[in-house]
């Protein structure tokens, strides 16, 4: 569209309007920061507590412990038995020696342990099948049928960790951030194309004569319209730096702290989906589409080409 | 080179301009004779492409100007200088700035501005002004650096609407002697005007308007209102 001497000339003019309404343009920057920040907040929150949702759902199982010495055979229909039942997702078998030598290879290093496992002339674990269901309101439904009276004889013992209280808070959380989260980005959003809207409305004013003349000696509508478009660039290249500065520390400090709290195994902040380049792209893109759309509002309704 | 046919332009149903129909040849100096609000200055812009025309036709070198798609309209101004009655020059630059921004808003590259600058203002006479502030120069001086920048494109028309109206005698006859001067180098100019004396003293073709339409033609006339 342009040559490479036009192409800078716009971006100069752009620069320049930028800098002699110093303040107003800071108030463009600062209202489109804040409004990334909001969202980022939002969108880490989100994450976060949906990532939360999903490891605690995965750590929910029941455990069923056989009686010790149970014929293998016995073991292997109650397990086809469960496995066939339409609630349960996946049965995972752990025989008595398998448990044994698990817990052997836990604690080899606790010598006191080890000591008292020698002695041992029978293996003291029972066999044990981990189950998950499909759905979360079906584990309190599978593990009472385990417990029926159907398996006594051959069951010791059902445990089932009943962590449905914390995902049900959890959802709340969830609930809320997105209701008010989204209110209050809206908010901003409309803020923040208002300001940007009312800056460069004051440039045109200000470029008025400026405009004419060039209008007048054949320059270019897109000449024309660039660099008001440059300056709102420039409101999104700062406000996505800012945000992105203010952003590292919940980066290298806060998100690792949680996701280790909540699954010390696995790394979330390695995780794509956590890439910081990644929040800050999609930053750049929102500010970009925020202020070039209301900066073209403004070039439709006040610049007459 | 300009050629209107049966040319309509109306403002809020009423017609400024009612049927005109003009040639201009290349070269020609043509003045534009009326009161004011007799339809002189929409004339002009129906040239430039400011003001779409009503009814009728306008050709510049066989181009129909209804047919000049909106983004190429910037091309057929940088074939036409203008100048105006209210100068309209940027105040916080130089005479030097001034032409020099015609030329940078249309793609010229610095070293042919650096070289071409000069060269125009002394054509108008200010070389030794190029330097000065609006505010520093006389009436007539400011418009000829408005001509200088309508020049700096090379124009092949010029267009000056009532270059003069603000101006005294002495720097009104200036300016036409620099219309003038221009118009004898090769560039066509159409001068609107509601001044008697400048047009009797230029001895050219005169065209007199009078409520949007042409009443008289002269090759070389005088003001007849």
């Amino acid at each position: 569209m342009f040559d490479s001497i036009s192409f800078l000339r716009i971006i100069k003019t752009g620069v320049t309007n930028f800098v002699r309404n110093l303040w107003l343009s800071m108030a463009a920057t600062m209202v489109m920061t804040i409004t990334l920040v909001i969202f980022s907040t939002l969108f880490l929150l989100f994450v976060l507590t949906n990532y939360s949702i999903n490891t605690i759902q995965n750590t929910v199982d029941i455990s069923v412990y056989f009686k010790i010495g149970l014929a293998e055979e016995q073991i292997n229909t109650i397990k086809t038995e469960v496995s066939q039942d339409s609630k349960v997702k996946e049965v995972t078998y752990v025989s008595a020696s398998q448990a044994f030598d698990e817990f052997k290879a836990k604690h080899e290093n606790d010598q006191l342990i080890t000591q008292s496992l020698n002695e041992l002339n029978e293996n003291p674990l029972p066999a044990t099948l981990h189950i998950k269901a499909n759905d979360l309101e079906d584990y309190p439904v599978v593990a009472e049928k385990m417990q029926s009276e159907q398996y006594a004889d051959f069951i010791d013992k059902v445990n089932f960790e009943d962590n449905r209280l914390i995902i049900e808070r959890l959802n709340k959380v969830l609930n809320f951030i997105i209701t008010f989260g989204l209110a209050l980005f809206a908010v901003f959003v409309l803020i923040a194309v208002l300001v940007i809207y009312n800056t460069i409305t004051l440039t045109i004013y200000n470029r008025k004569e400026e405009v004419e003349i060039m209008r007048l000696v054949g320059a270019t509508n897109w000449y024309i319209r660039g660099p008001f478009l440059t300056e709102s660039m420039m409101y999104s290249i700062f406000s996505t730096i800012i945000t992105g500065l203010l952003f590292i520390p919940v980066f290298t400090k806060v998100i690792p702290a949680v996701t280790n709290y909540v699954s010390p195994d696995v790394s979330l902040y390695n995780n794509s989906v956590f890439n910081y380049a990644y929040l800050l792209l999609i930053l750049f893109g929102l500010s970009v589409v925020l202020s070039v759309s209301s900066t073209l509002f403004a070039i439709r309704k006040y610049l007459k080409i | 080179m300009i050629k209107f046919e049966n040319v309509i332009k109306k403002y809020n149903y009423q017609r400024a301009l009612d049927g005109i129909n003009l040639q201009v040849h290349r070269g020609e100096f043509v003045s534009l004779v009326g009161v004011s609000g007799a339809g002189k200055s929409t004339l002009l812009k129906l040239i430039i492409g400011e003001e779409i025309i009503d009814g009728g036709k306008i050709f510049i070198d066989d181009i129909d100007i209804a047919q000049v798609k909106k983004t190429d309209l910037p091309y057929l101004r940088r074939k036409i200088g203008m100048v105006f009655q209210d100068i309209k020059l940027l105040p916080r630059r130089t005479a030097f700035e001034n032409v020099a921004f015609a030329m940078e808003v249309c793609g010229h590259r610095l070293d042919k501005i650096k070289i071409e600058v000069p060269k125009i203002l002394d054509l108008v006479g200010l070389l030794h002004k190029q330097n000065s502030f609006p505010n520093e120069m006389s009436g007539g001086e400011k418009q000829r650096v408005a001509i200088a920048r309508a020049l700096s494109h090379r124009p092949v028309l010029l267009l000056a609407d009532e270059p003069t109206g603000n101006l005294d005698e002495v720097n009104a006859a200036e300016v036409l002697d620099l219309l003038m001067k221009i118009n004898q180098l090769g560039t066509t100019v159409i001068l609107a005007t509601h001044a008697s004396d400048l047009v009797n003293k230029i001895k050219k073709r005169v065209i007199t308007i009078e409520g949007g339409k042409i009443t008289i033609e002269q090759q070389k006339g005088k003001y007849k209102l």
